[in-house]
């Protein structure tokens, strides 16, 4: 039996830059990390399968050098991990992504979940957990903040919303799409564990992998397209900075929504 | 040759640095430094938790069979993590360095008993050999053992050693060089035996601790041995070869204190630099002036220069445990000698932590009096750094002669 957890390799910066001609991330420069909240599914796949039997399979998709993110799901504690890399799969919207991704759980096969994070923190869409379900046919939660039960035939989440808390059960398999709470402690890989991660092969997979009969990803299977992409625009001025000492800062805060009107 | 900095080297300073962030902010250490030693156990126990203490010892031996290159990358995340330089002067220079080639030169209860436990944390194990009448120069050394049928006895002093109340709190024990026959005149080096001394063992008495200017979680003190009983299978090595031991000892602890050192000149340039950008003086940002602007430049010029310096002694350090062996000293050393070796680490040792000493007085100066304060790391690296410009692991000139020696021959050295 195993758990598949779909991650991707994501900018490690808070304010993306955007080519202003092709419309695409800029990535050249930039320090990439473990989408955050892909750590936090991958933490809890650990967490929930304890000394049981089940397997942990990192799967992305994406270039060559995601590769890195990878080997950190190897150290965290992932069993297999799984590069989709090819050409073909260029210029994907999320649905050509969610059906690749699919074909690759496919393909591994023998899974009894598939966890995921709700979004990732470069693209923001929180549409291919949900595509990918879809895609496999089988049932999702999204907004999990926590798996509290996996066993031979169900899983049980709770989920986040407006109001509080959900508790969902869902036969498996199933897909789980986790957001990341505050309170959430990644594992620190140990050296032993980055050593042994070392020791493990990452399996590189292509099209031709997982393809079938009739499937088109990249640009030809993507339904919607990205005609423009652009940051917000900063806002000017506006605003108070306070840099005080904390007690002198906090009451000139008060002092202020006080004027404003803000508070009473 | 590829420049390149592998994903596996990477991780690991990832994860220390996730490690400090979460266990020992800079909020923590503050704290740490200014209520002094001895160091909290738990740092002890969470670093060696995450394998970096003796990381280079062979798995078979309980370490985690770390090369020096990554050994030594982790020991600038330690520098980055704890710019005081108590972290890295305990945990790097003297456990690791030193506790990695104690660990070639013991016998087997020595590793059972001392080595593995402070590997997993359990206990400190440190370097003794300074004396009240000599440190760098070893014909002042009058600590002597002599051999009394299985036993040897031991009685002399040593002082300014670095771990001795952590090592009373915590179980452990020192490598301390003696006397076991006179010092030829001219050869002062030979004669000198290592033997490992437990700290509990009777008729070592802990000396008081000094008041040192700075990395002041770990303790600075001494201890005098009267009559002290060891086995001969506390014996390091051959009889009257201390001397070459303790020279290799030095060589890694030196390499960790230099890579230790370009970490902290990181972290002081990562504090410094947002608030040079924001705050203004004359209508302009700290950083447009050329007076700052340029002194950063020349400082980060140098790091990187270090860094580099570092990781290729590092580099040549592997290659010669490749060819020594690992475990025991077996084969020869072919492509680099020890002496090339440690002119390299000599050259690393003289620049790293003056550069950090350097980037954390400037960076006070850039700053003005926010600098000087407690809210940022300056005066706890630059009190702390100073250690090891002072002469922790071998003083300034003593790391220009060992450079000179190899550039102009052994007929050159000024003193010996």
């Amino acid at each position: 039996m195993r758990i598949i957890v779909c991650v991707k390799q994501v900018p490690d910066t808070t304010e993306v830059e955007i080519d202003p001609k092709t419309g695409t991330i800029i990535r050249e420069g930039v320090p990439s990390m473990l989408n955050p909240f892909d750590e936090f599914a991958l933490n809890e796949a650990i967490r929930i399968r304890g000394t049981g039997q089940i397997e942990i399979v990192a799967l992305t998709m994406g270039p060559p050098q995601a590769e890195e993110a990878l080997f950190k799901c190897l150290a965290i504690g992932a069993d297999r991990a799984v590069l989709l890399s090819d050409r073909a799969f260029a210029g994907s919207d999320t649905w050509a992504t969610s059906l690749a991704l699919s074909r690759a759980i496919e393909a591994v096969g023998d899974y009894c979940a598939v966890f995921c994070g709700h979004q990732a923190t470069d693209g923001d869409t929180a549409q291919v957990g949900p595509e990918i379900a879809r895609q496999l046919g089988i049932p999702q939660m999204t907004y999990v903040e926590k798996v509290e039960e996996l066993d031979g035939k169900s899983v049980t989440c709770l989920k986040e919303t407006d109001e509080g808390y959900v508790r969902l059960k869902a036969k498996l398999p199933a897909l789980v799409a986790c957001i990341s709470p505050s309170s959430f402690v990644p594992i620190i890989p140990k050296m032993g564990q980055i050593l042994k991660a070392k020791k493990k092969t990452i399996e590189k997979w292509g099209a031709d992998k997982v393809a079938k009969p009739g499937d088109k990803f990249g640009l030809d299977g993507s339904p919607t397209q990205v005609v423009k992409t652009y940051p917000p625009p900063k806002k000017k001025g506006g605003g108070v900075k306070i840099s005080d000492p904390p007690d002198a800062a906090v009451r000139k805060l008060v002092e202020y929504l006080r004027k404003e009107g803000l508070v009473r | 040759m590829d420049f390149n900095i592998s994903d596996e080297v990477k991780l690991m300073q990832e994860s220390v640095r996730d490690w400090f962030k979460r266990n020992l902010p800079l909020d923590k250490m503050r704290e740490i430094d200014q209520k002094g030693h001895p160091m909290p156990k738990e740092v002890i126990e969470g670093l060696a938790g995450l394998g970096v203490i003796m990381g280079v010892i062979p798995e078979e031996r309980g370490g985690q069979g770390l090369n020096w290159f990554k050994q030594a990358a982790i020991a600038e995340e330690i520098g980055y993590g704890d710019p005081t330089a108590a972290c890295a002067a305990a945990f790097m220079a003297v456990m690791t360095g030193w506790g990695f080639t104690l660990d070639r030169y013991a016998s087997e209860g020595i590793r059972r008993d001392f080595i593995r436990p402070a590997i997993a944390g359990k206990k400190f194990i440190g370097i003794a050999t300074t004396e009240p009448g000599g440190g760098s120069d070893v014909a002042g050394f009058k600590s002597k053992a002599e051999k009394s049928g299985k036993n040897w006895i031991l009685n002399g002093e040593k002082t300014f050693i670095s771990g001795v109340e952590e090592c009373k709190l915590w179980g452990g024990g020192y490598w301390v060089n003696v006397r076991t026959g006179p010092a030829p005149a001219g050869a002062a080096h030979k004669n000198m035996t290592s033997f490992f001394v437990p700290i509990d063992a009777p008729g070592v008495e802990m000396t008081e601790c000094y008041r040192d200017a700075g990395r002041m979680a770990i303790s600075t003190a001494g201890f005098t041995m009267t009559n002290v009983k060891v086995p001969d299978d506390y014996r390091l090595g051959e009889e009257g070869k201390g001397f070459y031991y303790t020279m290799e000892g030095f060589d890694n602890a030196r390499i960790l204190i230099g890579a230790s050192s370009v970490g902290i000149t990181q972290r002081v340039i990562d504090e410094a630099i947002p608030y040079i950008k924001e705050r203004k003086t004359f209508g302009i940002p700290l950083a447009k002036n050329e007076g700052i602007q340029f002194e950063l430049s020349d400082i980060y010029k140098e790091m990187e220069a270090s860094r580099l310096m570092y990781q290729k002694t590092a580099w040549m350090q592997d290659i010669r445990y490749d060819e020594e062996g690992w475990l025991e000293r077996k084969g020869k050393a072919k492509t680099f000698q020890p002496t090339d070796i440690a002119k390299w680490i000599a050259m690393l040792k003289w620049k790293a932590p003056a550069l950090a000493l350097h980037a954390a007085e400037r960076a006070m100066l850039w700053l003005g009096a926010a600098g000087y304060t407690d809210e940022y790391p300056f005066q706890m690296a630059w009190r702390g750094v100073m250690s090891y410009v002072v002469g922790a692991e071998g003083g300034q000139n003593i790391q220009k002669i060992v450079i000179g020696r190899e550039l102009l021959g052994n007929e050159f050295v000024p003193y010996k």
